[in-house]
């Protein structure tokens, strides 16, 4: 399949139920093709993509993950390399030569140094750098763990411990700081260590389970069935049973590390990436995807098995207004079109955690979650509140998430789905938003426009998805980007908050929770150098205080994906607060419902309930729709109870639509009024007494409350009305007595003579 | 309400109910009347009683055509007059005594009215069934088991007492309400409207009490009144486990102990219907009518399901309408099934329209399945929630004081706890305080009718400022 066809089919493929699909890649892909490159190697620490020629090497940031950021590079020696990684800080670059030999290399001064192993028994499986205090990086030997620190004066390391184990083959991320040692003549014996920046943890030796295919054969598991994730902050791992054909997950505490359940595969090869702490499971064979939301106890898929798609081919050629990126969006489009885009071909290589390598065409793929399609593919086959809570948890693309969860709700309501099912999807919404409020993730920084009504997409069918508009991929994509930097340095917080949440409710987390959410995943390229070279060792000046780098790194990043787009990258949860639930949800249901509202005022009753019991203030807009609707239907006696059980809750603004809706309705009024006095709106309370014309009472509370700012006229016209005189009389006389100066104001003479001429009339 | 407790001979009262329209003709004066308690009383007493009441009409309808005749107030009685519906007239008499020098006039009309309102709620009007059949069998074959089985009620060993003002502080024709957080006000109406789904697209109406008190409501205020009057009467927990009206003081209050209340209700069933005429020996003297008795005692009990279930309806052979209750809504002008189900102190009344459906027993029966199905979580929530939140039988007494708030408005009051009653000295029962509403604002939000105060409270217009303690 050419680029050219791809494109095409991709464009079909919108436009039909072929097309439908919950992820996809975003093209252009992140080109890295460089002339006499020898591989291509992952440093997830760093989060690099490194590729190595003869004497220099290349690296491209993937986070933020741009198609158009431009490599750096760096001269080395030249010599095979097994594996390549820079420190935490940037300052070194390590490399694998041999089984027995790393090489650094200073990046600034360019002096090297080489540590090897000294037993001729052992040999070097892997490096990585890390933050733990204690070390700054670990050797993986087949005899264990050496951790070394590094010395920047004597530009040397120096070992610090030892730890002696049988090793056949290991798994490390940097994303959780954790290092799985298989052992054991299946290899499936693990013993674990987390080296986090709190210090070394030991994970107790446990065994993996594997099926036998007859009774007495031995599997033996391999390094590429063990896949170490991280998700919500928790730290798992995804082990393939060929035989059986699952997916076990275990997940790992400080103390503890315990069977989660297993998920069925339906393909021999099968990869597993994490988008937004969605559990993607690639079925290679069968080129589809399962999506799997872990968080809940649940191990049902969130939707069916979809393909991947390849999405947006040449469509930025269309917008104008990126002309700067098309020069080169055209030449790249000839690369691959030159190359062979096929998705799940044998030379993709799948970077935990989202992040897939093209080894022969040389690009990398970002793999994105299509919310709206998934939430609608999911909506028409499964649960409406387990959707939401899918969407309430996506922190990625946190807008849209909120305007998908906004647009079901609105959705189910306007259906008429049944009390219970919306009142959960109530409980759902709030629950999050009373969390998030807790964690402080929720920030108030959404302008109304962005979230006006007008502008969501309506998904209550696949259809409606598929019709995403050239124009809108990019920008959508454009947003991703940012919110995704944007995401990062939150996520830090979030992260840990809701580790801390969790926490609590399954006591027994690790450490591992407290790991930021930089992602690693070690990649073996594909070696061509078979020639190995002597190491060159020198020496650099390196700071060993790699921590500093991780929180400045991050941060860095946030700005400057803050700067354009300040209000999107503000939205990191997609929380909705009751006064947007009132404004996108109740205010615009209000207009399009028609006949008994009765169902409306019960979905209303649940929100309250919810926010009730998660102590959310409800918009007093809110109840005053609630009085409007049952008023409308002459429900009165459920207004008052309504009212007096305080379920709508005091306010001016209801106080006023109770007299309002009250015309028809004296209780009603009466309400109104109560509640204008009990919330000592004297005022108002007044003007409304001489409204009703109880003049005289409004008189009296007038004096007691000292409300001075009602017009004489006005109670002076209600007594005049009553047609009694000797009412206005007093109604006069009060004014006189009490307000100086009154006796020479025109009101004081208009009613007098009015008040001599009604009194002539009767003595008459 | 101040009835009289004095130990009045059953003959002491009359109750009588009777139609303007018929029998002006001389020799059919027996046509007239549709009700007489006591019914044993030769027909010459009875036709002197209506016929001074007639004449007293007629001629008072000289001066005031809207209202006519209200009371007449003889040596040693007092005759309350009811127009229930036009030209038909309830009429009560009692004995006066000398204790009580004035009677409470506006609280035995209501009482008149309370009966009457039920009869409405129950059969429809009295002109209604007397236009079915002119000759008046039909409404005397109602009237009389229904009348009957209502005043069986203040029935006491063989003597018919009223409560009087002393006993209880009652105003008929009003709810009383529970006091509800705004947590529990919200699951309660979350209730509500689940229970409202569970009759389909329906337009139905719920009624929720707690032990006696009102929790929540849907209908309009006047079938609220009826529809509670008769769940204390007949479906609050406490009637139905114990037979004994929970709306009598004079039972729980004055005689105060459980002893008497088995007594009561021993000796109550044990009392030959012969003796107050019921059906066998009624006026009409005609069997053949099938009449419902609603108010008839002890017919409702709890089925497992927790549904309430009664036979009084099930009799009603060869009719259309089914074994379930039905009742008529007065503000709708509609024929509603009846649904009552019971959970602990809870009570759930459903009323759903007849007409909305062909096969009434099946709906109903679905309309349960559903709720059982759909709500008893939420009703075991409520009922924990209330329960919690509920101070117990003695809630709202405040100590030292006797009172009654009435909110007009409302239709809503809220008395003395009656077991607080017998605490009181006979002096300070005789001098009670009427507490101003505001001053128990915090326990109930009412506005306070004085108007209505000095009617319900007052023993002797003389020395009003004597006798009760206003604190305003």
């Amino acid at each position: 399949m050419s680029g050219k066809a791809s494109s095409s089919q991709s464009s079909v493929g919108l436009s039909g139920p072929g097309g439908l699909s919950h992820v996809y890649i975003q093209y252009p892909p992140l080109q890295c093709e460089i002339s006499g490159s020898r591989g291509l190697f992952y440093d997830d620490g760093n989060k690099l993509l490194l590729s190595p020629t003869l004497d220099q090497v290349f690296s491209w940031k993937t986070m933020p993950f741009s198609p158009l950021v431009a490599p750096t590079s760096d001269t080395i020696s030249e010599g095979p390399i097994l594996s390549i990684r820079y420190s935490l800080d940037a300052k070194l670059i390590a490399i694998q030569r041999s089984n027995r030999e790393i090489q650094f290399w200073h990046r600034e001064t360019g002096e090297t140094f080489s540590q090897s192993c000294r037993s001729e028994s052992e040999s070097i499986l892997g490096f990585f750098w890390t933050d733990c205090p204690l070390c700054d990086i670990v050797f993986v030997k087949t005899s264990g763990l050496d951790l070394f620190a590094y010395n920047s004066e004597s530009k040397s390391l120096h070992l610090v411990e030892t730890r002696k184990l049988n090793v056949c083959w290991y798994a490390y991320t940097h994303e959780s700081r954790l290092v799985l040692l298989a052992s054991g003549m299946q290899c499936k014996t693990f013993n674990g260590f987390q080296l986090s920046s709190a210090g070394i943890i030991r994970l107790p030796r446990f065994e993996m389970a594997m099926a036998k295919p007859e009774a007495n054969s031995k599997p033996v598991l391999a390094a590429e069935d063990i896949y170490i994730i991280t998700v919500y902050g928790r730290i798992y791992c995804l082990q393939v049973d060929r035989v059986a054909m699952l997916l076990h997950s275990y997940r790992f505490y400080r103390d503890a590390v315990v069977q989660q359940g297993s998920l069925p595969i339906y393909s021999s090869r099968i990869a597993v990436s994490v988008v937004d702490n969605v559990l993607l499971v690639h079925q290679v064979d069968a080129k589809v995807i399962i999506l799997y939301d872990i968080f809940a106890d649940s191990r049902a898929p969130i939707s069916a098995p979809l393909p991947l798609l390849l999405r947006g081919l040449r469509r930025f050629n269309s917008s104008a207004s990126r002309s700067g990126r098309e020069d080169i969006e055209s030449s790249e489009a000839n690369v691959v079109s030159g190359n062979e885009t096929i998705t799940y071909g044998d030379e993709w290589i799948f970077l935990v955690p989202d992040l897939i390598c093209d080894v022969a065409s040389k690009c990398l793929w970002k793999i994105h979650l299509d919310l709206e399609a998934s939430s609608a593919i999911a909506a028409s086959s499964s649960e409406m509140p387990s959707v939401l809570e899918f969407l309430q948890r996506r922190k990625l693309e946190a807008n849209k998430a909120k305007q998908l969860c906004l647009a079901i709700v609105r959705t189910i309501i306007l259906e008429h789905r049944p009390v219970p099912m919306v009142a959960r999807a109530m409980d759902i919404l709030v629950t999050n938003y009373s969390h998030s409020i807790k964690t402080g993730s929720y920030l108030k920084g959404i302008k109304s426009e962005k979230t006006s009504p007008s502008t969501v997409p309506h998904v209550s069918s696949p259809s409606a998805v598929a019709e995403v508009t050239a124009s809108r991929v990019g920008a959508l994509e454009k947003s991703v980007q940012h919110e995704f930097a944007a995401g990062v340095d939150s996520e830090l917080f979030n992260r840990s908050s809701t580790l801390l949440s969790s926490d609590s409710e399954d006591n027994a987390i690790s450490e591992p929770q407290k790991t930021n959410s930089s992602d690693i995943h070690f990649f073996y390229g594909k070696v061509d150098g078979e020639n190995l070279m002597g190491a060159e060792t020198s020496s650099t000046d390196v700071q060993p205080t790699s921590l500093q780098h991780q929180l400045l790194g991050p941060s860095n990043n946030a700005l400057n994906a803050n700067a354009p787009e300040q209000q999107e990258a503000q939205l990191t949860s997609p929380a909705i607060s009751p006064d947007q639930m009132y404004s996108f949800i109740f205010a615009p249901i209000e207009e399009e419902m028609v006949g008994d509202p009765s169902y409306l005022v019960a979905i209303i009753i649940e929100f309250l309930h919810s926010a009730n019991s998660e102590k959310v203030k409800v918009h007093p807009n809110l109840y005053v729709l609630t009085i409007q609707l049952l008023a409308r239907y002459e429900r009165y006696a459920e207004l008052g109870l309504y009212v007096i059980n305080k379920i709508v809750e005091p306010s001016k603004e209801v106080a006023l639509q109770l007299l309002e809706s009250g015309r028809q309705n004296i209780q009603t009024r009466k309400l109104g009024l109560d509640m204008l006095r009990q919330l000592s709106l004297h005022h108002d309370y007044v003007l409304f007494l001489v409204q009703d014309g109880y003049y005289l009472e409004a008189l009296r509370y007038a004096r007691k409350y000292k409300v001075n700012t009602v017009r004489p006229s006005l109670f002076l016209e209600a007594a005049f009305a009553s047609n009694d005189s000797q009412h206005l009389a007093a109604v006069l006389r009060f004014f006189s007595d009490f307000i100086p100066g009154f006796q020479s104001t025109s009101d004081h003479n208009t009613y007098y003579r009015i008040l001599n001429e009604m009194n002539s009339s009767i003595a008459a | 309400m101040g009835l009289s407790s004095a130990s009045t001979a059953t003959e002491a009262i009359k109750l009588c109910i009777f139609d303007l329209r018929r029998g002006q003709q001389e020799g059919q004066e027996l046509d007239k009347i549709l009700f007489f308690f006591p019914a044993d009383l030769p027909f010459s007493t009875q036709l002197s009683v209506i016929g001074l009441s007639e004449g007293l009409i007629t001629f008072t309808r000289i001066f005031s055509p809207e209202a006519a005749c209200e009371l007449i107030e003889a040596e040693r009685h007092s005759h309350v007059f009811y127009e229930a519906e036009p030209d038909i007239w309830m009429v009560m008499i009692v004995e006066k005594n000398e204790s009580e020098a004035i009677w409470r006039i506006a609280a035995l009309q209501k009482v008149l009215k309370e009966v009457h309102s039920l009869f409405l709620m129950f059969h429809g009007s009295i002109r209604a069934l007397l236009e079915k059949e002119p000759a008046g069998g039909l409404i005397r074959a109602h009237l009389h088991p229904f009348m009957m089985d209502y005043l069986r009620d203040f029935l006491f060993g063989k003597k018919l007492l009223l409560p009087s003002f002393r006993d209880c502080l009652k105003e008929c024709g009003t709810v009383q309400m529970l006091n509800v957080s705004r947590e529990a006000a919200i699951e309660v109406q979350s209730l509500v409207r689940l229970l409202e789904s569970c009759a389909g697209s329906s337009p139905c109406y719920s009624l929720i009490l707690f032990q006696d008190l009102l929790v929540s409501t849907t209908l309009s205020p006047v079938d609220t009144i009826n529809l509670f009057t008769y769940a204390v009467l007949r479906l609050t927990p406490r009637t139905i486990s114990s037979g004994v009206s929970s709306w009598s003081y004079l039972r729980k209050g004055s005689t105060g102990s459980s002893v008497t209340a088995g007594y009561t209700l021993a000796h109550s069933a044990s009392v030959p219907d012969q003796y107050y005429c019921l059906p066998d020996t009624s006026p009409s003297g005609d069997n053949n009518y099938h009449v419902v008795r609603p108010l008839k005692r002890d017919r409702w009990s709890k089925a497992k399901d927790g549904f309430l279930v009664t036979d009084i309806w099930s009799a009603e052979a060869g009719s259309s309408t089914s074994a379930t209750p039905t009742i008529w809504l007065q503000q709708t002008e509609e024929r509603m099934y009846l649904c009552a189900y019971q959970f602990r102190s809870l009570t759930l009344i459903l009323v759903v329209p007849v007409a909305s459906i062909l096969n009434g027993e099946q709906l109903v029966s679905l309309v349960k399945q559903q709720v059982l199905e759909n709500a008893s979580l939420k009703m075991l929530k409520v009922e924990e929630k209330l329960s919690k939140g509920w101070g117990g039988e003695n809630a709202y007494h405040v100590s030292g004081y006797r009172y009654l708030l009435v909110d007009v408005d409302r239709n809503v009051s809220r008395a003395s706890p009656p077991g607080k009653v017998t605490t009181l000295t006979k002096d300070q029962v005789l001098r009670t305080v009427i507490v101003k509403g505001p001053k128990v604002g915090r326990l109930f939000p009412l506005q306070f009718s004085i108007p209505k105060v000095v009617s319900l409270a007052c023993t002797t217009t003389a020395n009003v400022n004597e006798v009760w303690h206003k604190k305003f």
